[in-house]
């Protein structure tokens, strides 16, 4: 299979505009891209995963022809971004935000219908589509032909969303967090078709998401992104591997004390969420636990706190991700 | 990709909204009755129906009426290609026209014809009405072919509009450059105030919208005279067809400058 996204190199930066005071304000430059390389083959999905603010939805639009970089070179079925848009414009489908981007008064159908105009798809073929893809998402059973846009959940919206961008049958899809919000049924739906339109179809997707759950089940490969830099790239199993060696010590923790203070003796990377202000769930990634875990154990019993739990664990990719994002 | 189903797909889209929403339903059809009522009611208050007939030449009654539909109809073509822009940013529905391989002249061109043929339609509830009781089987006949001239009038208008949306959405801060545009062409279309009248840079200005000449050429109708009539028809779709290309430029630049911003997803 060949290459249907090509990235290289892309780099974007924003100029925003901050009030700081009443007439006041200065430039922030935001560096969002900074030089991100990566490529992804017909028939494969391909997660772009991160934290908010990482630079997801700023490749995306580079991709979809609606922002332009500064630097490098994006591809799309052979066609550049930057120098062919309408080219490209022609064989991608796109979603981006599910809660927006269709017209209140018109039916599901009715907004599919104006879509495919727009996307030059001929009367004929346009009803045959829209009939095909509002089997496929199951949006017939939800009145997608009568009810109002503005009158759909947030699942119906998402499904809709979906059918558009398929009302082309593009070689490309560029998915922008398309399960956010949604309940467990809708987001299940959504997954398993995009699972399907690769390897059935042969599409090439890019799907973004920070739900590391939702990336290890559809994605074949991940990229993980932050601060607008490519961290780790691999399938989720190799990207499990690559932190080699490591474990997850898994300590709950009742105390009013700093946490952070005593772990920090250790040298040893960790996460501390803390929960009713005195409840703390410390994850250490170590090689060897039973090297620390006595001794830690010892410093927080003297330190006055009760231990809750202690678990081992095999590192799970939202431990891969804070792995390498901490090594970045 | 065919104008025809773009603009069967723009039919769909505004008769839609259209019969969901009554209330702009009837708007539409009571706002010329509104607009020449005022009008009127103003007109009588200061002035004299007389001094009004012997000075246009027209009564005041059958001009008001012809004026406010003219402004309406032409007005709504020009609105729906200027205002579009900003509903489809907050309706969230641009970054999937931009990211379109869509020719953006044939959907801009499209985009105003669907309102425009509802608002010809409303003649038969406005104008030609008033003229038939006024001037019996004759101004039946004259009300229809104002309002062929009238539908020349807005389709001449379009490309105009999309040199003025272009360079108005670029500049930032549109809706209130809008605001003023708006009743800048109400002036300068002549309807109410009849360009003959207008100082030189006013005659000029308005010399340089296509359905100002159209305008002109209804006016002398109701005159009763026929001069100038197919030269000032002529001037009004040569400005129109001159205007394409800037239109179609002046559109495609604003979407350029904002994909270089990055059009706005959320």
């Amino acid at each position: 299979m060949g290459e249907a996204i090509v990235v290289e190199d892309l780099a974007k930066t924003y100029r925003v505009k901050k009030r700081i005071r009443f007439l006041k304000s200065h430039i922030e430059v935001v560096e969002a891209l900074r030089g991100i390389s990566f490529k992804v083959r017909y028939g494969e999905v391909v997660g772009l995963l991160g934290p908010n603010g990482a630079g997801k939805t700023t490749t995306i639009k580079i991709l979809a022809t609606l922002l332009l970089p500064d630097r490098g070179e994006a591809l799309i079925d052979g066609y550049s971004v930057v120098k062919e848009p309408n080219k490209v414009r022609e064989r991608i489908g796109i979603m981006l935000t599910v809660e927006k981007g269709f017209y209140g008064k018109l039916s599901g159908r009715e907004n599919l219908e104006y879509f495919a105009a727009l996307y030059g798809l001929e009367p004929r073929r346009a009803r045959e589509r829209i009939n095909y893809l509002v089997k496929l998402l199951e949006l017939d059973k939800l009145g997608a032909d009568y009810k109002l846009f503005e009158e759909y959940s947030l699942g119906m919206k998402a499904r809709l969303s979906l059918a558009r961008a398929l009302l082309r049958d593009a070689p490309v899809l560029l998915l922008d967090e398309p399960t956010l919000g949604l309940d467990p049924p809708s987001a299940r739906k959504i997954r398993d078709l995009v699972k399907d339109l690769a390897r059935k179809e042969g599409k090439a997707i890019l799907y973004t998401t920070h739900n590391m759950f939702e990336a290890e089940m559809v994605c074949d490969r991940i990229l993980l992104i932050n601060k607008g830099t490519i961290v780790a790239e691999g399938t989720p199993e190799e990207l499990k591997s690559r932190v080699p060696m490591l474990k997850v010590v898994n300590l709950v923790v009742r105390g009013n004390k700093k946490v952070r203070g005593l772990i920090a003796d250790y040298n040893v990377k960790y996460e501390v969420k803390t929960e009713a202000s005195d409840l703390h769930t410390i994850r250490v990634y170590v090689e060897k636990p039973e090297e620390i875990l006595g001794d830690l154990l010892k410093k927080f019993v003297r330190n006055g706190y009760d231990i809750v739990s202690i678990r081992v664990e095999e590192p799970t990719l939202e431990d891969v991700f804070i792995y390498f994002s901490r090594e970045a | 990709m065919s104008f025809y189903s773009i603009l069967r797909a723009e039919y769909k889209l505004v008769y839609s909204e259209m019969i969901r929403r009554r209330s702009a339903l009837i708007a539409m059809i009571l706002y010329p009755y509104l607009f020449a009522g005022f009008t009127l009611f103003f007109g009588y208050t200061m002035g004299s129906a007389e001094i009004f007939s012997r000075r246009i030449g027209v009564d005041p009654v059958i001009f008001m009426i012809t004026a406010s539909y003219t402004v309406m109809s032409v007005l709504a073509s020009v609105d729906d290609v200027l205002w579009r822009p900003l509903s489809d940013t907050f309706i969230g529905t641009l970054p999937y026209i931009i990211a379109s391989p869509v020719s953006r002249l044939k959907l801009y061109l499209a985009i105003p014809i669907p309102r425009l043929t509802a608002l010809i339609v409303m003649g038969f509830t406005s104008i030609i009405p008033v003229y038939t009781a006024y001037y019996g089987l004759e101004g039946l006949l004259s009300g229809l072919v104002v309002m062929g001239l009238i539908t020349l009038g807005c389709l001449t208008m379009i490309t105009l509009a999309m040199v003025i949306a272009g360079l108005v959405h670029t500049i930032g801060e549109s809706w209130r450059v809008l605001n003023i545009v708006r009743p800048l062409v109400m002036i300068l279309l002549g309807a109410y105030y009849p360009r003959i009248y207008m100082p030189l840079i006013g005659y000029v200005l308005s010399s340089l919208i296509p359905s100002s000449h159209i305008v002109e050429v209804i006016h002398n109708m109701l005159r009763g005279e026929l001069s100038n009539f197919y030269i000032l028809i002529a001037l009004a779709i040569a400005l129109a067809v001159l205007y394409a290309p800037g239109g179609n430029k002046s559109i495609l630049y604003w979407e350029k400058k904002k994909v270089r911003e990055g059009v706005k997803t959320d």
